[in-house]
């Protein structure tokens, strides 16, 4: 399908010769996604790793060229998904009467405001573009766990917002402070005070009154379904320790620098019931950087660049509850007072840490811890992992969601479906010195073989049913309208009022609402 | 990679643009955070190695079929090699490779190469060199009091581009080799183009043709070892010859005798050469470089879906290509003060010639081109040099095109400075040959 | 429906002892220290269950009246917010909901209905080892839920990790009548289910991809009824140690809050004026004047707390940090001030007041409070002295982990002088019209704020909000006239 001549030529006019396309080589392009094939399954399509394909692609360069182009979509009605870095298939559009705005030519970081420790991104600015240019001031980001080469205007506004160095620098959408947002039907709006007419400004994204924050996402985004997002201020932190950060060495045996204040802990603390207790009572010290729960399986994996690497470190895998902590320190005062606190804790849990004695690891693995790239292991078992799950409020719950889980798993692992963590595999990080804590469920399996992708989906959505179930918090991937009828009269009928946001903001049902909500009766 | 490991791995590529940057812990600004000239210049997510991956799995799928816009898009790829770099820093999968065997299926299927790639791979067949020149006149850079011998052991392999175009830096190649009284033949009228521009536009039969033509030669002549003055041929003969034929040949570039020669003291710079230099890596003398190892070993399935490779595959990502050698010479030119550009090495930005681009889409060579200079224009050099031909001439074109104050010269011709050569040969070196 | 028919409704729905139409107690509704002028409601009601409070909001939707929610009963209250705008009003007093539901130690959480206040809750969490991050001295019988409701700031920057902190999940009656819980309390499951499977409500974000919590927030009663709301809590130190610098010159203090802020270090941080701080450790006015007078005008207040065994090494690896920022920012010469003891200042800092301490100097106050970045906090403060250079109490608090300000000016006066009061009146409004001017960002735009307020604000915001309003209130029976829903 290709956009009327007629369209076609407003859209361009819009974005530019060469910004635009509708060949089938191009849109064909844009309909893949990793993971799509199991989405397609769920959604009883055939296992297939691309979506509806949309008639075109667009690449706006400025917040007005974005405008215009929503308010082309409201015009001739058709559908547009946003995207920047486009990883994974929420950024896929439902409908083949669709077209894709891609925010690639949007990558400025527009403000790095160290007095007010905040900095402004545009959508294509990459995690690890944001880190090394403030941390020439001594800051750092958040970054989401899916790793340092995704946007964090995305994870901010869009999607979800986990990260391994959650301890310290948080969730994603509690960094957000102003934001620029073109709605669904065109109209631009700026939260908090960057949309006051005198001095606009961003560094604060609630008001006057209520905050529209509060419409923008939950602990999930609107995946599109609400709008573009085309600035987003978020919170910086302090660079956990010296900014240099030197690499040797060539790909992919890197070697790097440890800072003289950054160590790490690897600890079994034996069983769920401990291990709650452990990873509580650090994080209420307020000083780590790290604070993982990973399965056995998934320490390996994090140590290693290959799935071959990982057959050296067996021993780390069959500890039964593995708990990770990276501390840093900026100055050797500080530094002294959190190994002091931790070996106390180790001493009073009577823990071991395995690093230095049992297992050395690389220096690179803390050039990786430093830049959130650990999270890309999950992918070196197999080629292809997902997570079902994703609840985030007690450490208790998460283990038990956790425990929960296992004999699924397992029987989905007995079935050849998925890949054997034992069915432990889970990845749980604290956030903000443990005020919460978040678990989700990586599960290996192989997109390049039908029956490992139907299992995958079938384990993904009893996975998910579970937490229905047995009221074990409400997994992440809940988006959607078929997922949100069969959670929300559980949850408040919350449902509801979503729609009725939709049906209020995006009248039209201009803007994707495949992963968010689809307006009533369409 | 063979037909089965092809149709596996196009399913496997996660989207997750990794290809688009040079390797994540590498990354020190926004700006030279980049490694895909093609996706840089391009925008659409096709452009990139992920893309191209995506093209080659719809294809096989029947979702699309071959076009002008599918070979457009394909073909506007330098095959630098950065992609997959970045990608196999954790994966398995060979982004380049894809693309490179994607080029081979479009040509079976008549939509590939380009039209002036074509022209070129013509040029070839007919007069031996890819620029239409006369084959007769491949000599024509050497000058009167070079000393060649006759029989040599080593061969200096001129190849096609310092021959026609960029002859100062077989001339300043020569010259270095007779300041060291190291012995060296050519091949004369027998030189023929090493087939690097044919393969990389995918027309694999025409290669293989024009390797064994070399091949022949050189063993008819029994030459044992072969010098390369271009980091081109000196990647084909390196990596893509022993792929197709068995060779019994050593393989050294010059960067690589050259520093032989002065840890030995065969040659002695002596005269300084006050420059600030910042130095490209030729993608063919750096991250492609590295040669297919062989594996003999299983592939075990330790589980169901989980398979390892015992041994170890060797991962081919860089990490043996030439990097220091160059380095390890500038550094011993006294005077001359070595900056590093960000992206280096096996992550070095491409200078946007490579893989038919350069006659096929001479825009996007340009532009490449310029981002490039103005990396190195960011550094605080004079001087960008490096190592490779093909390379100086889209860089010597970005210079003008952009009006840059930086020069541009090969390694060689800095070593011959500091040899303290006569200001001829000087002159010879910095001549501009069109 | 008839008034007699209505109120009889309301009596089935609290009891007739929980009803009054006492005109006195009216009148106080009418009014209060604001200059907001309103009408006076027709009943307060005092509810003291979820179900009564669903009933009463279905009743007003069918009967046309409105409501306005109080947590805490008249004199006491400050910015015209909870003053009728509109006849047929009824006023919803929830201070008889006043339940600490939750103390969970464990994972560092409160559950609390709106009527528990300051005074009550306080004592009980140090009782347990922990504490609220509270706003600067509170008023005892002010609700702790109300003030998280209404953004009030905070104390402890690095605590802050989200404008909205400390409120967590709550369970709130829609202007619609509909209960929700927002938040992870929405479900799946009750909020026993919920329990027992070992959660606490204490992740506020959501349900799925909204965040209704935010909407409420700030919102001035106006698109829901909160009945209760999780709290995040800290744990309260053993060791705590007051610092006290002084100067003339703000920007120094400012540049040493700016890297505290940035490495986070400390706790309770503040810069505050030398009457403030008076009026904040001192009780008499003679004591008051007399600390002002010996006190530079600008005063930096940090704490830095250690808790356990190893409390003190914390503060003092902090300590040595903070000399080594003092050094590279040469900022050896500020003066450290040692005669207000540490018990008082953290009297000030941990606890609750019966008394207002803003009304000590002369008995009323006039504050005005906005949010802004770094640079313009000099500028501020030069146009608001420029207008006004007695009685005037400054108040400069960095929330949100030091990315913005909250910065407060409280005009004092007399209010038994009348040329006083009308004086600050005037005062009031042409300081705060020229703040909003200059670009001072009224986040919570109370009173005769929010028309100025809105007026001065991208017309999109306040189209999305009467939409969010017809969403959740679409009879505007809550709170009608604030803001800017009735624009």
């Amino acid at each position: 399908m290709v956009l009327e001549k007629e369209a076609f030529k407003e859209f361009q006019d819009v974005v530019g010769v060469g910004n635009i396309d509708d060949g089938d080589v191009i849109t064909n392009v844009y309909a893949y996604n990793w993971c799509m094939e199991i989405f397609n399954y769920m959604e009883a399509k055939d296992p297939v790793p691309f979506s509806p394909i949309p008639k075109a692609v667009v690449l706006p360069s400025t917040t007005e060229e974005v405008q215009q182009v929503v308010k082309l979509c409201n015009k001739y009605r058709i559908v547009f998904k946003a995207q920047s870095t486009g990883l994974g298939p929420w950024n896929q559009p439902s409908v083949d009467n669709s077209i894709i705005i891609d925010l690639r030519r949007m990558n400025n970081i527009v403000k790095i405001d160290e007095k007010n420790l905040y900095a402004v991104v545009e959508p294509y600015v990459s995690g690890s573009q944001l880190q090394v240019e403030i941390m020439k001031y001594g800051l750092n980001c958040h970054m989401p766990g899916a790793g340092p080469m995704v946007s964090p205007l995305a994870s901010a506004t869009s999607m979800n917002g986990p990260g391994f160095t959650s301890p310290s620098t948080g969730h994603s959408a509690r960094n957000v402070l102003a934001v620029e947002w073109v709605l669904p039907d065109g109209e631009i709006m700026r939260l908090g005070a960057y949309g006051q007419k005198n001095n606009p400004d961003f560094f604060y994204g609630d008001g006057p009154g209520p905050s529209l924050r509060g419409i923008m996402r939950g602990w999930a985004g609107t995946k599109s379904g609400l709008g573009v997002f085309t600035k987003v201020a978020v919170k910086l932190f302090p660079y956990p320790c010296s900014t240099d950060f030197i690499i040797k060495g060539n790909s992919p045996d890197y070697d790097f620098d440890i800072p003289d204040f950054m160590k790490l802990y690897v600890m079994d603390c034996g069983n769920f019931k401990k291990l709650e207790k452990v990873m509580l009572r650090i994080e209420e010290e307020e000083i780590s950087f790290m604070c993982s729960y990973l399965s056995g399986f998934a320490v390996m994996a994090i140590f290693s660049n290959s799935i071959e690497s990982l057959m050296d470190k067996v021993p780390i895998g069959q500890m039964k509850a593995p708990l990770v902590v990276i501390i840093t320190a900026r100055t050797k005062q500080e530094f002294t007072y959190k190994q002091k606190v931790m070996d106390f804790l180790i001493k009073k849990f009577k823990l071991e840490n395995i690093i230095g004695t049992i297992y050395t690891p690389k220096p690179i693995f803390y050039a990786e811890a430093l830049r959130s790239n650990l999270g890309l292991h999950g992918f070196i078992a197999t080629g292809g992992f997902q997570s079902s799950k994703g609840v985030a409020d007690t450490a208790a719950v998460c283990l038990r969601s956790t425990k929960s889980n296992i004999p699924l798993k397992q029987e989905f692992i007995k079935k050849k479906a998925i890949a054997n963590d034992f069915g432990e595999g889970t990845w749980m990080t604290s956030y903000e010195s443990g005020h919460y804590f978040h678990m989700e469920s990586p599960t290996m399996f192989d997109q390049t073989e039908e029956n490992s992708v139907k299992g995958m989906a079938e384990y993904m959505e009893k996975s998910n049913q579970l937490d229905l179930l047995k009221h074990l918090g409400a997994p992440f991937f809940v988006e959607g309208t078929r997922m949100h009828e069969l959670f929300g009269p559980h949850m408040s009928n919350y449902h509801l009022w979503l729609r009725k946001i939709k049906e209020t903001f995006d009248p039209n049902n201009i803007s994707d609402s495949g992963f968010y909500i689809s307006p009533q009766n369409k | 990679m063979n037909e089965q490991e092809y149709k596996l791995m196009i399913k496997r590529c996660l989207r997750c643009s990794i290809c688009k940057w040079i390797p994540q812990l590498q990354i020190k600004s926004q700006k030279y955070s980049t490694i895909c000239p093609s996706i840089d210049m391009f925008n659409f997510h096709a452009y990139s190695a992920g893309g191209r991956i995506i093209i080659a799995l719809a294809l096989e799928m029947g979702k699309i079929k071959p076009s002008k816009d599918l070979m457009d898009i394909v073909y506007k790829c330098t095959e630098c090699g950065g992609c997959a770099v970045a990608c196999k820093f954790l994966n398995t999968l060979e982004p380049l490779e894809i693309i490179v065997k994607l080029r081979e299926k479009l040509v079976s299927l008549g939509y590939g190469p380009m039209p002036r790639q074509q022209q070129y791979i013509d040029s070839i067949k007919n007069y031996n060199n890819p620029y239409n020149e006369p084959h007769e006149k491949r000599l024509a850079w050497l000058p009167n009091d070079i000393k060649i011998d006759p029989h040599a052991k080593t061969l200096y392999f001129v190849g096609c581009t310092s021959s026609y175009r960029r002859k100062e830096i077989a001339i300043a190649t020569a010259r270095v080799m007779n300041a060291a009284n190291y012995p060296f033949r050519i091949l004369s009228e027998n030189e023929y183009c090493c087939g690097s521009p044919i393969l990389r536009t995918g027309d694999k039969n025409s290669f293989i043709n024009q390797l064994n033509k070399n091949i022949d030669i050189i063993e008819k002549e029994g030459i044992k070892t072969i010098v390369f003055s271009c980091a081109g041929c000196y990647d084909t003969f390196k990596v893509d010859y022993p792929l197709e034929r068995d060779c019994n040949f050593k393989i050294l570039h010059t960067t690589e005798l050259f520093n032989e020669l002065l840890d030995i003291g065969q040659l002695n710079l002596i005269k300084k050469v006050p420059l600030t230099v910042t130095y490209h890596d030729p993608c063919h003398l750096g991250r492609n470089s590295e040669p297919y190892e062989e594996w003999d070993g299983d592939e075990l399935q330790m589980m169901p879906l989980v398979s390892i490779n015992m041994p170890e595959k060797p991962k081919r990502c860089g990490k043996y290509g030439i990097y220091d050698s160059p380095r390890d010479l500038l550094n011993k030119i006294p005077g001359l003060n070595l900056i590093e550009m960000e992206r280096i090495r096996e992550y070095s930005y491409c200078c946007g010639a490579g893989g038919g681009v350069k006659s096929a889409f001479p825009e996007f060579a340009l532009k490449t081109a310029k981002t490039r200079i103005e990396e190195a224009e960011n550094t605080g050099a004079d001087i960008i040099t490096s190592a490779c031909p093909f390379c100086s001439t889209n860089l010597k074109d970005g210079i003008v095109e952009k009006d840059s104050n930086l020069k541009f010269y090969d390694i060689s011709e800095l070593l011959l400075m500091a040899l303290g050569s006569p200001n001829k040969s000087i002159k010879e070196s910095s001549m501009e040959v069109a | 429906m008839s008034e007699e028919e209505i109120y009889q409704k309301l009596v089935k729905i609290c009891g007739s002892k929980f009803i009054s139409k006492d005109p006195k107690l009216l009148e106080d509704f009418s009014t209060d220290l604001s200059f907001v002028k309103g009408n006076k409601p027709k009943y307060v009601v005092w509810l003291n269950k979820a179900k009564q409070i669903e009933d009463i909001v279905k009743l007003a939707n069918s009967s046309g009246f409105s409501i306005i929610p109080v947590s805490s009963s008249p004199p006491i209250r400050y910015h015209g917010d909870t003053i009728p705008q509109k006849n047929n009003c009824i006023i919803v007093d929830l201070s008889r909901m006043n339940k600490i539901l939750n103390i969970d130690r464990k994972n560092r959480v409160i559950m609390v209905e709106p009527g528990v206040v300051f005074g009550q809750l306080l004592p009980i969490l140090q009782k347990k080892g922990l504490r609220l991050i509270q706003p600067l001295f509170p008023r005892e019988g002010k609700s702790v839920l109300t003030t998280a409701l209404e953004r009030v700031p905070t104390t402890i920057p690095r605590y802050q990790w989200d404008s909205s902190d400390p409120l967590l999940c709550t369970e709130v009656i829609f202007g619609t009548g509909d209960l929700f819980r927002t938040g992870t309390a929405a479900g799946p499951g009750s909020i026993k289910e919920q329990k027992k499977s070992g959660q606490a409500q204490i992740n506020p974000m959501g349900p799925t991809q909204f965040s209704p919590y935010r909407l409420i927030q700030g919102a001035q009663g106006s698109l829901g009824i909160v009945t209760w709301a999780t709290l995040k809590l800290e744990l309260k130190p053993t060791i705590q140690k007051v610092f006290h610098l002084q100067s003339d010159n703000l920007q120094d203090l400012l540049n040493l809050q700016h890297q505290l802020l940035k490495y986070r270090l400390g706790d309770e941080m503040l810069i505050i004026n030398n009457i403030n701080l008076a009026c904040l450790v001192k009780q008499e006015l003679e004591d008051i004047k007399e600390l002002s007078s010996s006190l530079a005008e600008w005063n930096l207040i940090f704490v830095l707390a250690g808790r356990g065994k190893l409390a003190i090494d914390k503060i003092s690896y902090q300590e040595g940090d903070i000399q080594q920022i003092i050094e590279d920012l040469e900022l050896d010469h500020l003066e450290k001030v040692n005669y207000i003891t540490d018990s008082k200042m953290i009297y000030a800092l941990n606890e609750s007041t019966s008394y207002p301490w803003r009304k000590r100097l002369k008995g009323s106050f006039q504050d005005i409070f906005f949010i802004t970045s770094y640079e313009k906090i000099h500028e501020f403060i030069n146009l608001v002295q420029n207008e006004i250079s007695e009685d005037l109490g400054i108040y400069i608090q960095a929330i949100n982990q030091g990315t913005s300000y909250h910065c407060e000016f409280d005009l004092y006066y007399n209010p038994n002088n009348k040329v006083e009061s009308s004086l600050i009146k005037e005062k009031f409004l042409k300081i705060s019209l020229e703040l909003m001017e200059s670009g001072a960002f009224f986040s919570r735009p109370y009173g005769v704020w929010a028309k100025e307020v809105f007026k001065r604000h991208e017309v999109s915001t306040r189209i999305a909000l009467k939409k969010v309003k017809r969403i959740f209130d679409p009879n505007n029976i809550l709170n009608p006239g604030v803001l800017c829903f009735d624009e």
